[in-house]
C-alpha cells in the first residue's frame, strides 16, 4: 500500500508483513514460509542498518555521530561509552543496550517516563541518561528544537526529498496533542526520508533487473528491508548491485550500510 | 433536531433523567430512558424501560424489570443500588467493598436482600470477607449513596417538549457536513424523509418520553406520533452537487462503427482517464466488467465487456494499442489496481501515468485518499455511491455484472470523470507544494515496481505454516490454562474489560490502576508490560 502511512513509508496488508514478529523466536518462526521458487533459486535480504540514526546524524550534522559512523564504529557501544564516559573497549553490555535504548528513543522523542519503561532505569536516571545524552549530542538536540520551530512557522516539515508531513497541531492549545505533533516533527522527516531512500533504492534496483533481463525478482519491501529471489547463477553479480544500489540511493554525510543475507527461506535469509 | 436539553445548575444529568422518568411514568407515561449505564436498572419499573443504544455490532437492547432482575441477579430493580454499593463502579469511581466482585454481590442480595441487611447479618459472614466488609463498613455505607440516582431534583416533565417534532432539516445537515459526519447525515435523511421503512431508527437523545398508543401492541412506535399525521418530507439539502444536478454526457459504446469511431477518437488524446470496472476487489481474480474513459470534464464513455472471457479478450485487443501507447498519459485512481488487472489479460499499460490517490498522498498524507472523499472536497460534488449501486457487503451484494448496463454507464463514467477533473485539480497544487518531482520521479515510478513485486508474490510453504499453526494452537491452549489457574476462574482473556476486572478487581495487582477513556481499566500493551515487568 503506497499510501496509507502518512510518513511516506510503505505499508502493506492481505498479509501485514509489517505484523510478522520478529521479538520471540517463535514469531520470527514465521519468516520461514517465506521461500524461493524452487531449489534453483535462493532468498535474498538486503537490510539497511540502522538507516534512522544515520539521517537524523546527517541531517542534524552532529559531527561525533557522524565521525563514528565513518568510522564504522558500533553506534551504540559509542555512544554508551561517550555518556557513560568509559572507553569504548570496557562498555558493558547493560551500558550497551541502555545507549541503544536512547538511541532509538530519540527518533521518537522519548521521554524520561518512557525509557524507564522499557529499560532497568529508574525515572530519575533515564532523565540523567537524557540529558548527558543531549550534552553529548548537542547538534542533535538543536536540530530536534529547529524542526519543532520550523514546523510552527510553517505548519509542516519535510523529507531530504520534499516530502511533507503536515502538523495542524503543532501551535494547539492542548498540551498532550502538541506534544504529538511535536514528536512527529522529528520523527516524521526521519522516518519519510528513510522512505523515500528505500523507494529510490527499489525504482533502481527494478529498472537494472530488467534491463539486465535478470530473470530473478524483487519480491518483498518490509521495514528497512528488500527481499529478492534470486536465480543462483546470478547471485554474485546481483548481490553486487543490490547493495551498491541501497547504498548510493542518496547521498548523505554519513554512508549508508547495507547487509545482505541469503538463504532456503526468509528467517535464514535475515 | 428540536430535542429539549434540560440543564438545571448543581445536578447530574443521571439525577435529571431519574427525576422525569419518574414525574413522565406518573403521568402515566411509557419511559424509555436511552443509555448504555448500567446504573439505570435501579430505576427501571412497568413502566420505565432501559433503550440500550447499538453498540460494537450488537443490535438495541429494551432492559425491563425481568431483564434487571436476571442482570442483576435482585428481586426489586432498586436493589441494583445495593449492588453497585457492593461491588463498587470503576467507571463512576464508586469504591464498593474490597473483594467483592459481580458474584459475591449477587449472593449477598439473595442471602440479605440490601447493603444494610448485609451490615447487620456480618456474624454470618467467615474469615477475610468478614473482616473486609466489617472494616469496611463506612465506605459501602458512602458507596451505595453514591450509587443512588437522585430522584427529586429541581426539574418538571413537561410532556409537550417530549413530542417529537420535525427537526429543522437545513439547521442539521449543515451541522453535520460541518463535522463531516457522513454517514449520520444519510441516516438522517432516510429516516425523516418518510421514504424509507423506519424500522431500526435510532433516536439519539437522553430521553425519549412516548405516549404509547392503543393500538401499537406491536412495541413499534411511529416517531411522528400514531395519529396518522403524514411526515413532512424531508429533502437532502447539501450543498454538493450529484450527477442530478450536473449536465452530462456519459455514452455506452456499441460495438461495431460506434466503436471504430470512439477508438479514433481515443487515440488521438494526449491524456486520458481510465477506470475498470470489474467483479472482485482482488485483481488477481477481477473479471473485467467494463472500462470507462473520459478526456473532458462531464464527459466520457463506456465500453461493457462480455462476460465469456474469450470474448472479452478479443475486446480488449481492439484497446491494447491504446493501453501499451507510450505517447497518450494514463490517469486513475489507484492506478496500481487497473495495471494488475490488466496484467491477466496479458495487457501492460504504459506511458505517463497520472494516480490521483498518489497524487493526494502528497497533498495531503494524513487525510483519506478515496474518490468520493476527494471529490466531496475538492469538486463539491458526490458521486454516485457503491452501495446504492451493488448494495451492502454481504452475500446479497451483487456484482457489478448484475448491475443494469445504463447504470453501469453512469457509474463508472462518472468515476473516471471525477477522476479526471480532480487529476486537473491536483496537478497545479503538487507544483505548489514542490513535491511534483517526488510524484514523477519516486511515487509513479514505484507504482509500476510496485504491481510487478505484487503480481510476481511470494512462494509460501504450506505444509510449515499449518505445523506451525498446530504447535501455536497448543502454545495458547496451555497458556489460557495457565492463566485461568492464576485467575482462579475461567474468562474471557481476548475481552479487555474482563482482563482488566480480574487483573484489578479479583487480583488487585496495583493500588491505582490506570483507567481508559470510558472508565474501564487499561489494558494497553505498556500497562501490562509494565506489570510483567514489576510483577517477575
Amino acid at each position: 500500500m503506497q499510501t496509507v502511512a502518512a510518513t511516506g513509508r510503505l505499508s502493506s496488508n492481505n498479509p501485514n508483513l509489517q505484523n510478522i514478529p520478529i521479538r520471540t523466536e517463535r514469531g520470527r518462526q514465521v519468516r520461514k514460509a517465506f521461500v524461493p521458487r524452487n531449489d534453483d533459486y535462493t532468498l535474498l535480504a538486503a537490510d539497511y542498518s540502522q538507516i534512522e540514526l544515520r539521517i537524523i546524524a546527517a541531517l542534524s550534522e552532529e559531527n561525533t555521530m557522524i565521525e563514528a559512523f565513518k568510522n564504522g564504529e558500533d553506534i551504540h557501544a559509542s555512544t554508551a561509552s561517550k555518556v557513560f564516559n568509559v572507553p569504548i573497549e570496557e562498555v558493558t553490555r547493560e551500558q550497551r543496550s541502555n545507549a541503544k535504548t536512547v538511541n532509538f528513543g530519540i527518533i521518537y522523542g522519548v521521554s524520561a517516563f518512557g525509557l524507564s519503561n522499557q529499560t532497568d532505569l529508574s525515572r530519575s536516571e533515564a532523565k540523567e541518561l537524557i540529558d548527558t545524552y543531549y550534552k553529548t549530542y548537542p547538534k542533535l538536540r538543536n536540530y530536534i528544537s529547529e524542526q519543532v520551530d520550523f514546523a510552527r512557522e510553517n505548519g509542516y516539515v519535510q523529507t531530504v526529498l520534499g516530502r511533507r508531513r503536515y502538523l495542524k497541531d503543532i501551535n494547539g492549545s492542548n498540551a498532550v496533542v502538541r506534544g504529538a505533533a511535536e514528536r512527529n516533527a522529528v520523527n516524521a522527516p526521519i522516518q519519510g526520508s528513510a522512505a523515500d531512500i528505500i523507494k529510490i533504492a527499489m525504482i533502481n534496483i527494478h529498472k537494472k533487473l530488467t534491463e539486465g533481463g535478470y530473470t530473478s525478482k524483487m519480491l518483498l519491501q518490509v521495514h528497512d528491508e528488500l527481499v529478492f529471489d534470486i536465480y543462483k547463477p546470478e547471485l554474485e553479480e546481483l548481490k553486487g548491485i543490490i547493495k551498491s544500489e541501497m547504498e548510493n540511493a542518496y547521498k548523505l554525510a554519513v554512508p549508508l550500510d547495507v547487509e545482505l543475507g541469503m538463504g532456503e527461506n526468509w528467517l535464514v535469509a535475515h | 433536531m428540536h430535542i429539549p436539553s434540560v440543564i438545571p445548575e448543581g445536578w447530574e444529568a443521571d439525577d435529571i433523567i431519574g427525576t422525569l422518568s419518574k414525574q413522565a411514568e406518573k403521568e402515566g407515561y411509557k419511559v424509555f430512558m436511552v443509555t448504555p449505564d448500567k446504573d439505570f436498572g435501579q430505576l427501571v419499573s412497568e413502566n420505565i424501560f432501559m433503550y440500550r443504544p447499538a453498540r460494537m455490532g450488537n443490535g438495541i437492547e429494551i432492559r425491563g424489570i425481568p431483564e434487571v432482575q436476571k442482570r442483576f441477579g435482585v428481586e426489586r430493580p432498586d436493589q441494583v443500588i445495593d449492588y453497585l454499593g457492593m461491588m463498587g463502579d470503576a467507571s463512576d469511581n464508586i469504591p464498593g467493598f474490597p473483594g467483592v466482585g459481580d458474584k459475591t454481590a449477587k449472593k449477598f442480595i439473595e442471602q440479605f436482600g440490601s447493603l444494610e441487611g448485609l451490615l447487620e447479618n456480618t456474624d454470618q459472614l467467615k474469615g477475610k470477607m468478614k473482616e473486609k466488609i466489617i472494616e469496611n463498613a463506612e465506605l459501602g455505607r458512602l458507596s451505595k449513596k453514591l450509587a443512588t440516582i437522585c430522584t427529586d431534583c429541581d426539574v418538571t416533565f413537561n410532556a409537550e417538549d417530549y413530542e417529537l417534532s420535525v427537526p429543522d432539516s437545513e439547521a442539521v445537515q449543515k451541522i453535520f457536513e460541518e463535522l463531516e459526519f457522513r454517514r449520520l447525515k444519510e441516516q438522517f435523511i432516510k429516516i425523516f424523509s418518510g421514504e424509507e421503512e423506519t424500522t431500526e431508527t435510532q433516536v439519539t437523545s437522553t430521553e425519549t418520553a412516548q405516549k404509547i398508543a392503543a393500538s401499537a401492541g406491536s412495541g413499534q412506535f411511529s416517531l411522528f406520533g400514531g395519529d396518522g399525521a403524514s411526515p413532512a418530507t424531508i429533502k437532502n439539502t447539501s450543498s454538493r452537487n450529484t450527477i442530478a444536478d450536473v449536465p452530462h454526457a456519459y455514452q455506452s459504446v456499441a460495438p461495431g462503427m460506434a466503436m471504430k469511431l470512439f477508438l479514433q477518437n481515443l487515440m488521438k488524446q494526449s491524456s486520458v482517464c481510465f477506470d475498470t470496472e470489474t467483479t472482485s476487489i482482488n485483481p488477481l481474480e477481477a473479471e473485467l466488467v467494463g472500462i470507462a474513459f473520459s478526456w473532458e470534464s462531464t464527459k466520457g464513455f463506456y465500453i461493457p465487456f462480455p462476460e465469456e472471457r474469450e470474448k472479452a479478450k478479443e475486446l480488449i485487443e481492439e484497446l491494447r494499442p491504446f493501453f501499451e501507447s507510450k505517447d497518450i498519459e494514463k490517469i486513475g485512481q489507484n492506478l496500481k489496481y487497473d495495471i494488475k488487472v490488466l496484467d491477466k489479460y496479458n495487457i501492460k499499460v504504459q506511458g505517463k501515468f497520472f494516480d490521483t490517490m498518489l497524487a493526494h498522498y502528497l497533498i495531503n498524507p494524513d487525510m483519506r485518499h478515496n474518490m468520493d472523499v476527494l471529490s466531496e472536497t475538492y469538486l463539491n460534488y458526490t458521486p454516485i455511491s457503491i452501495t446504492e449501486l451493488i448494495g451492502k457487503k454481504g452475500k446479497n451484494q451483487l456484482s457489478m455484472r448484475e448491475v443494469p448496463p445504463d447504470k453501469q454507464t453512469e457509474y463508472a463514467v462518472e468515476d473516471a470523470d471525477i477522476t479526471f477533473q480532480l487529476a486537473q485539480h491536483f496537478r497545479p497544487e503538487l507544483a505548489e507544494a514542490k513535491t511534483d518531482d517526488l510524484f514523477a520521479d519516486i511515487e509513479i515510478p514505484l507504482l509500476k515496481v510496485l504491481a510487478d513485486m505484487e503480481l510476481e508474490g511470494i512462494n509460501l510453504d504450506i505444509e510449515f505454516l499449518k505445523s506451525l499453526s498446530k504447535d501455536l494452537e497448543n502454545d495458547i491452549a496451555n497458556l489460557e490454562q495457565k492463566i485461568y489457574q492464576a485467575a482462579g476462574e475461567e474468562f474471557n482473556i481476548g475481552s479487555p474489560k474482563q482482563l482488566g476486572e480480574i487483573l484489578f478487581d479479583k487480583m488487585k495487582l496495583v493500588d491505582k490502576p490506570k483507567k481508559t477513556k470510558t472508565g474501564q481499566y487499561s489494558t494497553a500493551e505498556d500497562v501490562l508490560s509494565y506489570l510483567a515487568k514489576t510483577m517477575k
